[in-house]
C-alpha cells in the first residue's frame, strides 16, 4: 500500500482545507478512502453518531498536482484508512501559506499519515513542518460498510433556501426543540416547523425550486406524484444545525431529498466536491 | 514607597501580569534598587517567570518615602487571581488609563493599585498579601553551551504548529540546524499527532551551538512570555544546555528585563545512575548538576533576610519539602560529602502532578539571601529550598 501526494497550488490548498474542516465539524472520526481518481470521507450511519451518514466525493485532480496511489491489491486498488478529521486539519490550519504540501502514507510507530509543508522562511532554506497523524488502516473484509450510499427513493426533492438564512432559522428553532419537521412539495414549498407544549413555530419558504431527476434518477413517481402534497420528515434538530453550521464550502447547489417519515437527505454539489449527508427520522 | 506608571507602561505591566498568569497562581511583588521585580511559580516548581521594570520604566520610583517603612522588608506574594482582573481588559487600558500608582502598605499588609483613568475617575484597589522570602530562580545563563536570539515574531511562528493542548516539546539543535518537536515517551504511545518543525541556523539572530543536545521542556508556560515578548518587539534569546539542565528564554531592554526559565525532561540514561545511592551516581549528579551552580541572588546585592536575620538554614536537612524518599537518600549522600557546608543540594526529579510518566527536574530555587554571593561555587551545587514563610520548611511551595 502506498500513497504520495502533493499539493503546490495555494487555492487548492485552502479550498481542500476548507473541505477538511467540513468534514471535522460533522464528524470526530470518519474513513477516508482512496482510489486512483477520488478521495473520499466517509461516515457509515452507526448508533453512536446518531444513525448519520456522510459522503465526501472529491475529484482528486482538482486538488493536487502529485497524486500516487497503489492500492491492497491489484483487484483491490484502494486504502480504507480511519482518522480524526481533526487531526488532518489542525495540521493543515498552520500550512496555509506553504510553498507546498505532502501528503504520504508512512509507518512510524503505527501507520500515520503523513503531512510535510515547505513554509516560507526568512533564510534561503525553507522551514519544514511534518505532521505525523495516527491512522488505522481498515481491511478489506470491513470494506462493504463504507459503500457509496444508495440514492433513496425519495419522496420530494427540493432546492434548499439560502444557506444562512437555513441556518439562522434553525439556530433559533434550536432554542425551543430539540425535533424539527421538514416538509416540501414538488411546486417548490418547504416549510420548518418546530411544536412544543407551549407554542408552535412555522417558517415558510416558497419557490425554492425542485431539481429534475430525470432518467438518471431513480425516479418513477414523480409524475403521478401530487405536486401540493408535502413529504415530511421529523429530525433530531441539532444534527441538522451541526451540518448547517460546519459548512465553510459555498455549494454551488444546495439541495435535499426528503423520503417521508424516513430520511433527509442534504446534498452539498460543488465543482469539485461533493457532500451528502443522510439524517434518519425521529419517531 | 510609590511607584507611578505612565499610560502606555500600564499596558505593558498588564501584559506582563497576563505572561506571569500563564506560568503560576501566585505573583510575588519585590521591590529592588534595581528595580521591581514581578515574579511566578508554577505549582509543580518546574517553571519560573521573572519581571524586572527598571526605575526608568517607572514616571517615579520611589523606594523609601517612610522612615520607619523599610523597603526591603517589602516581599509580597499575591495570588494571581485578584491581580489579573486588574489588567485584564484591555481597551479600558488603552484608552482610558493615564497612569497606575502601585504602593506597598507593610504594616497592614496591603498593596495599592491606584488607576487614575480618563475623567478624572480613580478606582483603587487595596489587596492583600502575603509577606514571604522571594523566590528566585539564580540560573548563570552566561555558563549554558547554547544560545540562540530570534526575533519574537520567529518564535510565535514556530509555536503556533503545535496544537495548544500540547505539553511537553523536545528542542533539539546542532551546528547545522534547529528543530522543535511533540515529546512523545516510549513508554507510553499516545496516539496523538506528532509535528516536528525544523529551521535553519540563518533565521536567527544569533546561533551558538557549544554542544549539540535535545531538551524537552513544557510549553505552556512559555506562550505567555512569547506573547509579551512579540507585542513588545524584542528579540528573544534562549539558553540551554544538555537534557536536564534547565532551559532560560529572555528578553531585555533599557526598561526592563524578563526572563521564563523552565524546567527540562532528564536523560533517561542518567536517570538509573542518579537512582542509585552512592559512589558513582552521585558523583555523576554533581558532575552535572555543577554547570549551573545554583546560589543567592548573584543578582541581588543587599538583599534580605533568612527566616533569622543574616543566619543560614540548613535548609535540606530538615525541609520537608521533598517528599520522595529518593531524594532524602540523595541529600543524605550530598550532606556526607559536604558537611561543612551548610546547604547542599541534589538534583530533584519531580513528577509533577499531570503526568506520572514523567520526571522532570525542578528547579531549584534560591531564597533571597543577604549572604556575601561567592561563597557557593561552581563544584558545590547548592540546594536552596524555596520560600520558607513563618512555618518551618516553607511546606507549601515545596515540591512533589
Amino acid at each position: 500500500m502506498k500513497f504520495r501526494s502533493k499539493i503546490i497550488d495555494v487555492g487548492c490548498l485552502n479550498h481542500f482545507t476548507r473541505v477538511v474542516n467540513t468534514v471535522s465539524k460533522l464528524t470526530k472520526s470518519c474513513v477516508l478512502r482512496l482510489t486512483r481518481d477520488h478521495v473520499y470521507f466517509v461516515l457509515s450511519g452507526k448508533i453512536s453518531t446518531g444513525g448519520v451518514s456522510m459522503w465526501c466525493e472529491l475529484l482528486q485532480v482538482n486538488f493536487f498536482d502529485e497524486y500516487q496511489m497503489e492500492g491492497v491489491s491489484a483487484d483491490a486498488n484502494e486504502i480504507f484508512l480511519e482518522v480524526t478529521p481533526e487531526n488532518l486539519s489542525r495540521a493543515l490550519k498552520t500550512a496555509q501559506n506553504a510553498k507546498s504540501v505532502k501528503m504520504k502514507l508512512t509507518k512510524k510507530n503505527c501507520p500515520c499519515l503523513t503531512l510535510a509543508a515547505e513554509l516560507p522562511s526568512l533564510s534561503s532554506v525553507s522551514r519544514v513542518v511534518t505532521h505525523d497523524i495516527p491512522v488505522d488502516v481498515i481491511p478489506r473484509r470491513l470494506w462493504h460498510d463504507f459503500r457509496e450510499p444508495q440514492m433513496p427513493d425519495f419522496d420530494v426533492s427540493i432546492y434548499l433556501p439560502p444557506l444562512k438564512t437555513m441556518k439562522s432559522v434553525v439556530d433559533r428553532m434550536k432554542n425551543l426543540s430539540n425535533y424539527l419537521v421538514m416538509e416540501a412539495n414538488l411546486k417548490g414549498d418547504m416549510n420548518l416547523k418546530i411544536e412544543t407544549d407551549l407554542v408552535s413555530v412555522t417558517t415558510h419558504f416558497k419557490d425554492l425550486g425542485n431539481p429534475p431527476w430525470g432518467d438518471d434518477g431513480s425516479q418513477t413517481v414523480s409524475q403521478s406524484r401530487d405536486d401540493d402534497l408535502m413529504a415530511e420528515v421529523r429530525v433530531d434538530i441539532r444534527k441538522l444545525q451541526q451540518f448547517l453550521t460546519g459548512q465553510q464550502v459555498n455549494p454551488s447547489k444546495a439541495m435535499c431529498n426528503i423520503v417521508h417519515k424516513r430520511i433527509l437527505h442534504l446534498i452539498f454539489l460543488h465543482e469539485d466536491v461533493s457532500l451528502q449527508y443522510f439524517i434518519p427520522a425521529v419517531v | 514607597m510609590k511607584f507611578v506608571i505612565e499610560g502606555n507602561g500600564v499596558k505593558v505591566f498588564g501584559k506582563a501580569v497576563h505572561a506571569l498568569s500563564r506560568i503560576g497562581d501566585e505573583m510575588w511583588l519585590d521591590p529592588l534598587e534595581k528595580g521591581l521585580a514581578v515574579r511566578s511559580v508554577n505549582s509543580s516548581q518546574s517553571a519560573y517567570g521573572c519581571f524586572v521594570f527598571t526605575p526608568l520604566f517607572f514616571q517615579q520610583y520611589i523606594l523609601q518615602s517612610d522612615v520607619q517603612q523599610c523597603w526591603k522588608a517589602a516581599k509580597c506574594k499575591l495570588n494571581m487571581k485578584c491581580v489579573l482582573p486588574l489588567f485584564r481588559c484591555v481597551a479600558w487600558r488603552e484608552r482610558g488609563v493615564d497612569k497606575c500608582e502601585i504602593s506597598i502598605n507593610i504594616p497592614n499588609n496591603r498593596v495599592m493599585f491606584r488607576f487614575h483613568c480618563r475623567h478624572g475617575i480613580t478606582k483603587t484597589y487595596n489587596l492583600g498579601y502575603q509577606e514571604c522570602e522571594a523566590l528566585q530562580a539564580v540560573f548563570p545563563s552566561h555558563l549554558c553551551p547554547n544560545v540562540l536570539t530570534a526575533q519574537p515574531k520567529l518564535l510565535s511562528d514556530i509555536v503556533v504548529h503545535f496544537p495548544v493542548s500540547q505539553e511537553e516539546v523536545t528542542l533539539s539543535v546542532s551546528s547545522a540546524k534547529m528543530s522543535l518537536k511533540t515529546f512523545c515517551d516510549e513508554g507510553t504511545r499516545i496516539k496523538g499527532m506528532n509535528t516536528e518543525l525544523s529551521l535553519h541556523p540563518d533565521e536567527f539572530d544569533y546561533f551558538q551551538v557549544g554542544v549539540d543536545s535535545a531538551v524537552t521542556f513544557c510549553l505552556k508556560e512559555l506562550r505567555g512570555f512569547l506573547n509579551f515578548a512579540e507585542s513588545h518587539g524584542l528579540p528573544v534569546s534562549w539558553q540551554f544546555g544538555v537534557a536536564g539542565q534547565p532551559v532560560a528564554f529572555s528578553v531585555e531592554d533599557m526598561m526592563l528585563e524578563a526572563n521564563v526559565v523552565l524546567s527540562t525532561l532528564m536523560d533517561q540514561n542518567q536517570e538509573g545512575s542518579l537512582s542509585a545511592p552512592g559512589g558513582d551516581g552521585v558523583e555523576n549528579t554533581t558532575t552535572a548538576v555543577a554547570d549551573f551552580s545554583f546560589g543567592p541572588a548573584e543578582a541581588e546585592d543587599a538583599d534580605i533576610v533568612g527566616i533569622a536575620d543574616g543566619e543560614r538554614v540548613a535548609s535540606s536537612q530538615n525541609s520537608e519539602v521533598f517528599s520522595p524518599a529518593l531524594h532524602v537518600s540523595k541529600m543524605i549522600q550530598f550532606n556526607r560529602a559536604e558537611e561543612t557546608q551548610p546547604r547542599s543540594s541534589s538534583t530533584t526529579p519531580v513528577t509533577p502532578a499531570s503526568s506520572q510518566c514523567f520526571k522532570i527536574r525542578s528547579l531549584l530555587f534560591g531564597a533571597v539571601f543577604s549572604d556575601g554571593g561567592g561563597s557557593i561555587t561552581g563544584d558545590l551545587p547548592t540546594l536552596v529550598c524555596a520560600s520558607d514563610t513563618e512555618e518551618d520548611g516553607g511546606v507549601d511551595d515545596g515540591l512533589g
